[in-house]
């Protein structure tokens, strides 16, 4: 085809606008037109590392010519960039979670259907060469019958401090549950091909007790067809881990077991400065990033749906929120 | 010198073998006898290791020279075995879980009490070499606090001995399996358990189709939280796993059993999985420095002539039965279920 794919950023809070961003350069025929986010410094250092134009204001960058904007603001900011991005019409790749409320998500949906735009979620494990060949081997009869799934998708707890919203409620709408229960909830509705019925959560003590969020919990998650799943989306891996974290999944069906370690594939190094100096974990393995924004650019060149749509991310927001819900009541709710 | 124990089991199963072996390790201990409710098989484990075939459960009772009565026998007959043991002046090691019930369970700490013999309940992962050193590192002060634990347990349905597959008689998956874990992270936290969240699936009743897993969500009055897994739902070609994970306020850390594998020979002769008996190894070796079950009857040992109180008494291991048999009321009303829990 070969015309050019023009991308704005509306917000880059997120450090995945970074890695969205250097999958980006690595298209063909793909311009980064500008970024905009609020915290001036932020954008600009942005916009300085990515060779990018940055914008004062979400307005000044939407009047240039765009095909679609990759929405990686704060999580509270989402809402207001959707709309601002579906009234000039434009395609959305938009990070996860979708919105920090329900009012807010339905709304999106009801919107993005109207509008008949491309709306993906950024569920970049629906793009992971390691999960999608697990989806195929569960699809193609590999473990017969599913019975059960049980997911970490934890994260070294020095992480989130790096960008201080992730631990602002008012900014992020919850800790580590908003932030890292849906990838596995979305994975475990993907190969189940079936929707949560019942959310039990338990959000225990912190390791981290300076956090005005959680980061601390087991949501227990039933689907309508019986299968039952177990997420942990914890900040609790201690800060010397040798790793960001992990997403891993243990699938369990009538024929057989699987076990998933998604970014296992690394070697290994370690220092030299000290005596037992860490070791620690060099990933090799595929670039799900760069899979999905490459998916993106497909999609909207070629007016397709993406894989991950944005009822997917409508589910996300509210097998979260029902996770809170379950919380607070100490027992399990219908999300 | 050590003052001589006598040692009758109760039961012929793995548990019976496994325990008889390691009884021959312990200074001055002999086991003298066997008795379980088949006399033939009891016949032919006695003479397979040259010791009395006793033709009832009230000869072992009679038996003035036994002093420890070892019971290995299935979960739904450990209850009155104890009692009654107890109750003639012998001291008691049964196997986990303890009963099926805590009326049960305060049956036989009763009976223990008023005998004023010891009463140990078998919750031999507490011995494991791998799970002292986690313990070591708890006590170290190493991860602070602990705010969460994961465990797994789990491989395929216990087939060689079907009274497991029989609710009634095992508990299921959640009491019998999960009862370790439970025991395991209650003790290395000093946590008290406060409310129970579980699911449990299970297959159909023909051969083929069996299997059970159970998940048990645990919340402790300190606020930590703890998950634990336990499988009988995992094909026969899945080895048996223990996994365990700790996050505190100041480390985490992780145990695998399948992770550490300090030998591994691959031989024309030998098929992967399978060794003969000829041979002193299985193709994977996993060497422990002292065998657990050693350990754990040292430990009895050790309380019955020195009178200390076992570590998992009637009162301790009461306690991981509570959890588990609440994880089997939640799961059959979907609701969590605060403790202390009532039967």
């Amino acid at each position: 085809m070969g015309s050019l794919f023009k991308v704005g950023f509306l917000g880059v809070a997120h450090f995945h606008a970074d890695s969205y961003a250097r999958a980006l350069r690595k298209l063909p025929d793909t311009e980064i037109v500008g970024a905009f986010d609020d915290d001036t410094s932020l954008g600009k250092k942005f916009c300085e590392d990515f060779k990018t134009e940055y914008y004062r204001s979400a307005s000044q960058l939407l009047d240039k010519e765009l095909d679609a904007v990759i929405i990686t603001s704060e999580n509270f900011k989402h809402y207001e960039c959707i709309i601002q991005a579906l009234d000039k019409g434009l395609n959305i790749l938009c990070e996860k979670p979708m919105t920090t409320n329900l009012r807010d998500a339905e709304d999106v949906v009801a919107r993005v259907e109207k509008q008949k735009v491309v709306f993906q979620m950024c569920y970049v494990m629906r793009y992971h060469t390691v999960s999608s060949l697990v989806k195929e081997l569960i699809d193609s009869g590999g473990v017969g019958k599913l019975i059960s799934l049980v997911g970490t998708n934890k994260l070294n707890r020095s992480l989130p401090l790096l960008r201080r919203w992730f631990t602002d409620p008012r900014l992020s709408g919850g800790g580590a549950v908003m932030d890292h229960t849906v990838h596995l909830a979305d994975l475990m509705r993907w190969y189940t091909g079936d929707e949560v019925d019942e959310v039990y959560t338990e959000i225990g003590k912190k390791v981290n007790n300076s956090l005005m969020v959680e980061d601390n919990f087991f949501t227990t998650i039933r689907f309508r067809g019986d299968v039952i799943g177990h997420i942990d989306g914890s900040w609790t891996y201690a800060s010397g881990l040798y790793t960001w974290g992990d997403v891993r999944m243990e699938i369990v069906g009538t024929d057989g077991a699987l076990f998933m370690d998604a970014f296992r594939q690394n070697v290994y190094y370690i220092g030299d400065r000290q005596p037992n100096d860490k070791l620690s974990w060099s990933y090799y393995g595929c670039d799900p990033d760069l899979a999905m924004i490459t998916d993106f650019k497909k999609c909207v060149q070629e007016n397709k749906q993406p894989r991950a749509t944005v009822k997917d991310g409508y589910e996300g927001v509210r097998i979260s929120l029902a996770s809170y819900e379950s919380s607070r009541r100490g027992a399990p709710v219908k999300p | 010198m050590a003052a001589k124990i006598t040692v009758a089991i109760l039961g012929y199963g793995f548990m019976g073998s496994t325990h008889a072996d390691a009884w021959r390790l312990i200074d001055g201990c002999v086991v003298k006898g066997v008795w379980a409710r088949d006399n033939s098989k009891t016949s032919k484990f006695a003479s397979e290791r040259g010791i009395k075939a006793y033709s009832s459960f009230s000869d072992v009772l009679d038996d003035k020279e036994v002093d420890v009565v070892d019971i290995c026998t299935p979960t739904y007959t450990h209850a009155e075995y104890a009692i009654q043991a107890l109750k003639s002046g012998k001291h008691v090691i049964v196997e986990k879980p303890m009963a099926l019930s805590l009326a049960d369970a305060d049956k036989m700490i009763h009976a223990a009490d008023e005998s004023g013999m010891k009463l140990m309940v078998a919750h031999v992962l507490r011995f494991f070499p791998e799970y002292m050193k986690v313990k070591e590192l708890v006590d170290e002060g190493k991860l602070g606090e602990i705010c969460q634990a994961r465990a797994f347990r789990g491989g395929a349905f216990p087939e060689w001995s079907p009274w497991f597959g029989e609710v009634e008689k095992s508990g299921g998956v959640a009491v019998d399996t999960a009862i370790h874990d439970v025991d395991y992270i209650t003790w290395i936290s000093s946590g008290i358990p406060q409310r129970v969240y579980a699911k449990i699936r299970r297959g159909a009743k023909e051969a083929s189709a069996k299997y059970e897993i159970a998940f048990i969500n645990v919340r402790y009055k300190n606020g930590m939280i703890a998950f634990i897994e336990a499988s009988w739902a995992h094909p026969p070609s899945f080895p048996f796993t223990m996994k365990l994970e700790l996050d505190g306020t100041e480390g985490t850390v992780t145990l695998d059993n399948q992770s550490p594998v300090p030998i591994s020979l691959f031989s024309r002769t030998i098929r992967q999985g399978y060794a003969p008996e000829s041979l002193p190894w299985k193709p994977m070796v996993h060497p422990f420095p002292l065998d657990p079950f050693y350990r754990e009857l040292s430990h009895f040992v050790d309380c019955v002539r020195n009178d200390k109180t076992p570590m998992t008494d009637g009162r301790a291991s009461r306690r991981s039965l509570e959890v588990c048999l609440a994880s089997v009321k939640s799961a059959e009303t979907g609701r969590p279920v605060e403790l202390p829990f009532v039967g």
